[in-house]
């Protein structure tokens, strides 16, 4: 696997969890989202893609989205959480942060070579003992 | 940025192509709605732009952060058409699926030709188990004649044929009928379940 394809992979698997959280604050219209994901990451490549994903969420119950007019000279859409998105944010927020928590242990263990002492997987010390 | 005749054009021109593109395959109802988020993002960004250098370079750099209209419509109608059909896991939903990935990228069209091929074999051998009851003599495996044994007529020749070929007569019973309706059934399976795995593969790879 090329790093290209790894990387994009990567953006795929978090662009779900980057947009609920983009509206976990509050509601957001498309390019607010989108601007929002912008300032803090570069999960964005095209700007025209992020609605269709929108979209699916939607559809699966995780967002709710409504037309507001008169807020601007054009009608804007905007997005919220369903309780049903607050609660699919929450488990993604744990799982993702406890694969990344693994990942980092796993990364700290093979730094063999680089002055640091390799951190000691579970049970490791017990077979040592033995 | 105020745009001139010209760049309404060219907005319109984006949005008329995003349309019509995505009337391909969706409802009319989700089409109006995904060209309305569309153009209120591009009426969003050109009110944001100061229109620098000049309005046409202002007004294309913005359409091509948002990508070509094609792209953003084969983006949405693969997000809708193939999820709901590994939602549903009905046969409709799914066979638009196939036919909107068999015309929109290669590797959908070799898996569609594949998936016919699966589907039209199930059928066959459903329709062999229908008619070998209207037309015994015309159903069944197919010998020589004076070959009466199927081991010496390996492969055999599981088929109907119309009218009764001059030199072949077909042997065995109605025991081909039970044999037809579970080969049939199971290829049908298979096929629909092969067809739901390749549905959910492309899923994990899609344009995001």
């Amino acid at each position: 696997m090329s790093r290209d394809t790894w990387l994009e992979q990567l953006r795929r698997g978090g662009l779900d969890l980057a947009i609920l959280l983009a509206v976990a604050n509050g509601p957001r219209y498309g390019l607010a989202i989108i601007q929002h994901l912008e300032a803090f990451t570069d999960l964005v490549v095209g700007e025209g893609t992020i609605y269709p994903i929108l979209g699916r969420l939607t559809r699966e119950g995780l967002l709710d989205a409504t037309w507001v007019e008169g807020e601007a000279p054009h009608p804007r859409k905007y997005y919220k959480l369903t309780r049903a998105g607050a609660k699919r944010l929450r488990e993604m927020t744990l799982e993702w942060r406890a694969f990344a928590d693994k990942i980092d242990r796993l990364m700290a263990a093979t730094t063999i070579g680089a002055g640091r002492e390799p951190v000691r997987g579970r049970g490791e010390d017990d077979r040592d003992a033995d | 940025m105020t745009l001139t005749e010209t760049g309404q054009s060219r907005v319109n021109g984006y949005l008329f192509v995003l349309e019509r593109s995505l009337k391909t395959f969706l409802p009319m109802d989700v089409v109006r709605d995904a060209v309305r988020e569309i153009e209120s993002h591009v009426r969003e960004r050109i009110a944001a732009a100061d229109g620098s250098p000049n309005e046409r370079e202002a007004l294309e750099r913005i359409l091509l952060e948002l990508g070509p209209p094609l792209r953003v419509a084969k983006a949405y109608s693969a997000e809708r058409i193939v999820d709901e059909a590994i939602a549903t896991e009905r046969f409709v939903p799914m066979l638009r699926a196939v036919w909107h990935l068999a015309v929109t990228t290669a590797a959908g069209f070799g898996a569609a030709l594949g998936i016919l091929i699966g589907y039209l074999t199930g059928l066959a051998f459903l329709s062999l188990a229908l008619l070998k009851p209207i037309f015994p003599d015309n159903v069944g495996i197919w010998v020589r004649d004076g070959h009466e044994s199927l081991r010496t007529e390996f492969p055999w020749r599981l088929g109907a044929q119309f009218p009764i070929p001059p030199d072949e007569h077909v042997v065995g019973g109605y025991w081909v009928i039970p044999i037809c309706l579970f080969l049939g059934l199971l290829v049908l399976v298979l096929n629909h379940r092969g067809t739901m795995k390749f549905l959910s593969w492309w899923r994990y790879r899609r344009v995001s």
